[in-house]
């Protein structure tokens, strides 16, 4: 490669959307393990959009991404030439309050949604708990926080969406109005595709009254049997949780399960203490009314950890965590889990220094121990040794995959987006 | 008379004899909303076999398509039960078109030989009470008549024969019932004069049904007057678009009824009623009698519906038990008459009424309609029945005989049985303070 | 072979299909009388809701389980013929309009019930059971089936993914699409496959969620897991009577700015209310030029204070009348005259357009005033009915066909309302979906480029546009080269970047 070659490409990016916007990568800039060569650096939708069919023009294999918080989620790429980089494509567009809709572009940070939101008192129910994390990555990894439960996952509350496809063309799907089904619901698509079939630079979200007092209804309890009762208990009574999570600091050893429910202030607290009631004679245990939330709640349990999402049918969250248990059990390994139970959903953490090996046996349990419960288990994130020898997504069946195949085909048929960051290799 | 000039005999389904009207076809407007009341879309999820899928046939038929078997196999499918008139939002009047199209078939359309002997049979015997009566049973008549030997032969028939079995060990031995005088007297004040109609299955299969009308109307204070030698009122002979035997018998029952000076008319049988109620319809065209008819109708009321009208006076004993109440198509679809005899039933001390899960589907009786449709009429009775068992009540309380003698068949054959009777034969014993037993033990 | 491409069908242009064979096909599967020929009996499926489209199939097939749907669907792609999907043919946009050379695969034989769940809070049924029917089911355990459309007591599940439809209820707790976790699909190429799963969040992408609102264009539903929710502790309905539209509209904002999320606000002017009042005798306050139906649900307390202030909102917005509904029956009668507005707008009027359009609920006021000016200038009465706290409009535009010209000038209107919708950042549908009907209104909402981008999903799933061909997209999109056909190495890596330049 010729310094010429690469001053061209360079060259075209920055016709495209001006020299300040792009530079060369640095090892900060690394995808997964994979270094890339230019980072430009968009504001607007119009710009991703030049910039875009620069990389198009050139053949430039891109990977999206906003603040960079979970840019190590997913496969590595299978290569990099651009990092589009979306963190200054910032900015509340409209907060229409008395319509509960917010436009944001997608570098916006969730943190600044929080806040316009909150002064109409309103909020954007993705409480996911990175503190950088933007509108498009949020979009793009599909996280969610505990009140999901009530609320919904990033794609119940996407109402529109402005995206730019690969050979730069900017479209929409969707709208600024919550009902409405004209044409295909691509939000949905693109909600958790990890920026392999567009780039996310704008969305219209649904937002919910915040409501004037929570409450936090919390027992501790042994085994995997009880929580797994105490759960049920609390999603089957009418008392309408907005989440119920769990948390288990290490592989055995007391599980807290936590509810929390909102409404107005007196009759919530009320609530509370009729639900820590029935919670409490179901389970055989004292339950606890807590005016905050626990210091754990809606956290990740991993950082430089190994951390996987285990989903399964909602009853089988006992079973699950049983199931967890003996296998970290057999390894040694200390395991900690924690998530949205009522959905059956559960992070789980595999310390950063149990060796690839074991972390790959361990990840192989856990998948089966959720498989026999219509499960499945996903690698967030891991560290770079793990993910060499695990797959991190896990198996999908192959006619659904045949289906996601051609849909990236379809979508970006040379390959150009986030290649092989997603399930089965999708390139 | 016909709205439609591109229209004449020859071409399409009708002629322009009381053709299905275009602008109540053009009442419906594809909503759907009929297709999950109908009997035979339960049973078939059919289009054809739905009344939006009917009514679409008809119009067919209006556009010029011809009369053909099929057509007529879907028309002949449909029960009449009024079910989908109850769920329209946009209230047509299939009633009118499935008449009025029912009139065309049998007059445009020839049937097969074996089922013209079928209808004609029915036709004779079941209209004449007198007929009726003198028979021990149908099976009788049935092999009297000849119709075993004809019916043996004829594959398509080869059902008949068990339906008109258990219609004979259905059909109680004729009772030595009291002969009803022509007049009872009201007990206390008189607060009406009513007028009975006697109906031919009910007062051939039925008479405790006729004499318990006459003991709770005169209890309620109402003087009845029962004409004697009542001929039928045309209802079966209607519902299957046998239209001018069905204006020969309304005639008949006019004249009889006419004379009496009545407040009110009152019929106990559901299917009956509901054709009294649509004399005007079925006599517009006889100068004769149409202003009569429209007099007539006004004045008639299903027995649970005046009783419920005048409210009660006579006191009623307690009645321990467990009911469920079983509405008849052509009261509650036909009339509209629902709450009526269920408040009447809930007055009685002591009593417990329970509702039959899916209870505004047909029984599959529907007149004549297990004699003609054997099959369908068979599955909606395994059907009825099985949601009547689980009621797990003592006695099950109908309005029309023809539901009592389809569901008690699907019950026994699923093995199982369960006393029945008429809505005012519960109020009677209530009133007479006779117990359940006298009803549920006869 | 590329038969039925366009929506205009265009028979001489397309190869000769071997109908024939694919009819014996079907009768080697299926049973006798689950394979219609006769042209009569074809006739009574040339509509769906919409009758205005009508197109009566070459053949209709009434499967009776997913086996039989794949065959089915299987055999029609050996064939080259198009099919088109039909639950209980109660769509109003024309979406399961059938096709004159193509197959029309009707689901309402498929009514099972397979599994009520309630551990898992879920329940399996088949793509024909009717919408109200899993509630009926649910309920004994106390749970419910939240998409509630009006049509619920007759549309079927499967229509409603297809469609993905909403219903009064949804301003709180969402559409069809938030409500289904799994279905199993037969694909365009015959093939079974399940998308989501009775996890939460399985990985890959949300083909699922593409899927629901697809308007039977990607593939027949053969099963479908839906949600069920807990049924809430308390359910409260009022009906307010107003002296206008504007004095209702304004209590809908306060409610809605004072946090307060109902679990239906409903509204219906005079015009409705008189066609409802007919059909159903409903008993709506008299005099009333608007009428407002508030569902409030969830726990007691909750509900019994946010009650209370919805019921001084109303008043203070000029309500004359708030009728608060006593028991279940009260409630009913309330939500029937709602519930049956569209159909007896027919009792007062000889022919109707329902329209659909969305608007962000703030601009509501603008809107009606200029729909009633709209009325006023064309003459043609238009009467109102909306799920108000979505902003979801149903315009009645109201005419008799019998009149010439009038079906045009209603049109005219029907579609102008659209326009206005539009112009204030709304959608051309919010619930009946594009289906046939509004085919011709979608490059007004959306750019060549975006319905170029939604039909690569298409491309995906059915590449050979045999799967309901005709709908939603004004223009199919030519899929091109078969999907997936390019692989290996990518082609900078290949030929090295110097190279490249």
């Amino acid at each position: 490669m010729t310094t010429s070659t690469g001053d061209a490409v360079r060259g075209a990016l920055t016709g495209a959307i001006g020299s300040e916007r792009v530079r060369d990568a640095e090892e900060g800039d690394t995808v997964g393990g994979v270094r890339p060569r230019w980072v430009a650096s968009v504001a607007t939708t119009e710009q991703a959009a030049s910039a875009m069919s620069a990389a198009a023009e050139h053949g430039l294999r891109v990977v999206p991404r906003g603040s960079g918080s979970k840019i190590d989620w997913g496969a590595p790429p299978e290569a990099v030439d651009l990092v589009l980089d979306l963190s200054q494509a910032g900015g509340v567009l409209e907060h229409a309050a008395g319509d509960l809709v917010l436009h944001a572009r997608a570098g916006t940070p969730l943190d600044e949604v929080r806040r316009v939101a909150a002064d109409a008192g309103q909020q954007l129910s993705i409480d996911q708990p990175l503190p950088t994390a933007t509108v498009g990555g949020v979009i793009a990894t599909g996280t969610t926080g505990p009140g999901r439960h009530l609320y919904g996952a990033v794609r119940d509350l996407l109402i529109g969406i402005t995206v730019v496809r690969p050979d730069g063309v900017v479209t929409i799907s969707g709208g600024k109005v919550v009902k409405n089904v004209a044409g295909y619901d691509l939000g949905k698509l693109y909600t958790g595709s990890h920026g392999t079939l567009g780039v996310i630079t704008e969305a219209i979200f649904r937002l919910h009254p915040v409501a004037e007092q929570h409450r936090w209804i919390s027992v501790t309890l042994d085994e995997p049997a009880a929580a797994g009762e105490a759960v049920r208990v609390v999603r089957s009574s009418q008392a309408m949780p907005t989440a119920v999570e769990l948390e288990r600091a290490g592989t055995t050893g007391p599980i807290t399960v936590c509810a929390q429910i909102e409404g107005r202030p007196g009759a919530t607290h009320q609530r509370a203490l009729e639900l820590s009631e029935v919670l409490g004679s179901a389970v055989g245990v004292t339950g606890e009314v807590l005016d905050t939330a626990p210091e754990w709640w809606g956290e990740y349990p991993f950082d430089g950890d190994t951390g996987l999402r285990l989903g399964v049918e909602p009853s089988a969250v006992a079973a699950l965590l049983t199931g967890a248990q003996q296998a970290a059990q057999r390894r040694g390994v200390t395991l900690r889990t924690r998530g949205s139970v009522g959905l059956g959903l559960v992070h789980a953490a595999i310390p950063e220094e149990v060796p690839p090996a074991t972390v790959a046996e361990l990840v192989g349990e856990l998948r089966a121990a959720a498989a026999e419960h219509h499960g499945y288990g996903v690698v967030l994130r891991a560290p770079r040794a793990v993910l060499a020898s695990v797959d991190p997504w896990g198996p999908i069946p192959a006619g659904v995959l045949t289906l996601m195949r051609r849909t990236k085909d379809q979508f970006d048929p040379e390959h150009r987006l986030s290649p092989g960051r997603f399930v089965g290799g999708i390139r | 008379m016909t709205e439609n000039p591109i229209q004449s005999a020859s071409e399409g389904a009708f002629d322009a004899f009381h053709t299905p009207q275009r602008e109540l076809v053009d009442d419906c407007v594809h909503c759907g909303f009929c297709l999950p009341a109908c009997p035979t879309y339960e049973l078939w999820g059919e289009e054809m076999d739905s009344p939006r899928g009917r009514i679409h046939l008809m119009e067919s038929g209006l556009d010029g398509e011809p009369l053909s078997g099929s057509m007529v196999e879907h028309f002949d499918n449909c029960l009449g039960c009024m079910a989908c008139v109850t769920a329209c939002p946009s209230g047509v009047d299939y009633g009118s078109l499935i008449t009025q199209t029912r009139a065309q078939v049998e007059r445009r359309h020839q049937r097969g030989f074996w089922e013209r002997m079928l209808r004609s049979t029915i036709f004779a015997l079941f209209p004449y009470p007198r007929r009726l009566r003198a028979l021990r049973g149908p099976l009788a008549l049935y092999q009297r008549s000849g119709m075993a030997e004809l019916l043996k032969r004829s594959g398509l028939l080869a059902k008949l024969p068990p339906h008109m079995r258990t219609m004979e060990s259905l059909a109680p031995p004729v009772r030595r019932a009291p002969k009803l005088p022509e007049r009872v007297k009201a007990r206390g004040q008189r607060r009406a004069v009513v007028g009975m109609v006697t109906g031919c299955v009910q007062s051939a299969f039925f008479p405790d049904v006729n004499a318990a009308t006459a003991r709770v109307l005169a209890s309620e204070g109402c003087d009845v007057v029962i004409p004697p030698a009542q001929g039928c009122c045309g209802a079966l002979s209607e519902h299957s678009g046998r239209e001018a035997e069905a204006v020969k018998f309304a005639r008949g029952l006019l004249d009889k009824l006419h004379a009496a000076d009545v407040d009110y008319v009152v019929i106990n049988s559901a299917g009956c009623g509901s054709t009294l109620k649509e004399y005007p319809r079925l006599l517009a065209d006889d100068p004769d009698y149409a202003a009569r008819a429209e007099h007539f109708s006004e004045r008639v009321r299903d027995v649970s519906e005046l009783l419920d009208e005048l409210g009660t006076v006579a006191e009623r004993h307690p009645l321990p038990g467990r009911i469920a109440y079983h509405d008849a198509c052509h009261l509650s679809h036909g009339q509209g008459i629902r709450s009526a005899p269920r408040a009447l039933l809930r007055e009685i001390p002591e009593l417990e009424l329970s509702e039959i899960n899916r209870g505004d589907i047909c029984c599959g009786s529907a007149g004549v309609y297990n004699l003609l449709q054997p099959q369908a009429a068979g599955q909606l009775g395994d059907r009825k029945a099985e949601n009547v068992a689980d009621t797990g009540a003592d006695l099950l309380i109908t309005a029309n005989p023809g539901c009592s003698m389809q569901i008690r068949t699907a019950l026994e054959r699923r093995g199982e049985s369960m006393p029945m009777a008429h809505t005012v034969e519960v109020l009677d014993a209530s009133i007479r303070g006779t117990g359940v037993k006298s009803l549920s033990e006869r | 072979m590329q038969p039925a491409s366009t929506a205009n069908q265009t028979e001489a242009e397309t190869a000769p299909t071997d109908l024939e064979g694919l009819i014996g096909r079907f009768r080697e599967a299926l049973a006798p009388e689950s394979v219609i020929t006769d042209p009569q009996r074809l006739r009574t499926y040339e509509c769906d809701g919409l009758a205005s489209y009508r197109v009566v199939p070459a053949v209709v097939v009434l499967p009776e389980n997913a086996d039989q749907v794949g065959e089915i669907v299987a055999a029609c792609a050996e064939y080259g013929i198009a099919f088109v999907a039909r639950g209980s043919g109660t769509g109003l946009s024309a979406g399961a309009l059938p096709r004159s050379d193509g197959v029309l695969i009707v689901t309402s034989r498929m009514r099972r019930i397979l599994e009520v769940d309630v551990a898992n809070e879920r329940a399996v049924v088949e793509p024909g059971v009717i919408n109200l029917d899993v509630t009926k089911a649910a309920a004994p355990h106390g749970y419910y089936f939240a998409p509630d459309p009006s049509s619920q007591q007759v549309c079927s599940v499967g229509g409603n993914v297809a469609e993905n439809s909403g219903g009064a209820h949804c301003l709180k707790y969402g559409f069809t699409s938030n409500h289904v976790l799994a279905l199993e699909v037969v694909t365009p190429d015959g093939d079974t496959v399940e998308l989501g799963g009775r996890a939460r969040d399985v990985p890959g992408y949300d083909l699922m969620g593409a899927f629901v609102g697809s308007e039977g264009t990607l593939g027949v539903v053969t099963k479908i897991v839906v949600r069920l929710l807990r049924a809430p502790e308390s359910v409260q309905t009022l009906l307010a009577g107003f002296p206008s539209t504007d004095e209702a509209g304004g209590a809908v904002s306060k409610i809605i700015a004072e946090g307060i999320t109902p679990a239906a606000i409903e509204m219906m002017d005079a015009l409705s209310i008189e066609a409802a009042e007919q059909a159903v005798r409903c008993g709506y306050p008299e005099g009333a030029g608007a009428v407002l139906v508030v569902e409030l649900d969830g726990p007691a307390p909750e509900v019994e204070h946010t009650f209370a202030e919805v019921q001084r909102h109303c008043r203070d917005h000029g309500a004359f009348e708030v009728r608060v509904a006593a028991d279940d029956a009260e409630r009913a009668m309330i939500w029937k005259g709602r519930k049956s507005a569209f159909a007896a707008v027919g009792r007062i009027s000889p022919d109707y357009i329902v329209q659909d359009g969305v608007i962000p609920r703030t601009a509501l006021p603008e809107v009606l005033t200029r729909i009633s000016a709209l009325s006023a200038e064309s003459g043609v009465r238009v009467a109102n009915v909306f799920h108000a706290g979505d902003g979801n409009l149903h315009p009645l535009v109201l005419f008799d066909g019998s009149e010439p010209g009038a079906v045009e000038r209603a049109e005219e209107v029907s579609g102008s309302i659209l326009d206005v919708c539009l112009a204030h950042g709304g959608s051309i549908t919010g619930e009946h979906g594009v289906g046939a009907d509004k085919v011709k209104y979608m490059g007004r909402m959306f750019t060549e480029q975006d319905l170029d981008t939604m039909q690569r999903v298409r491309c995906a799933f059915d590449p050979d546009n045999r799967c309901n061909p005709g709908k939603v997209f004004p223009t199919p999109r030519l899929c091109g080269e078969a999907p997936g056909q390019r692989r290996g190495v990518h082609p900078l890596t290949e030929a090295g970047l110097a190279d490249q330049f």
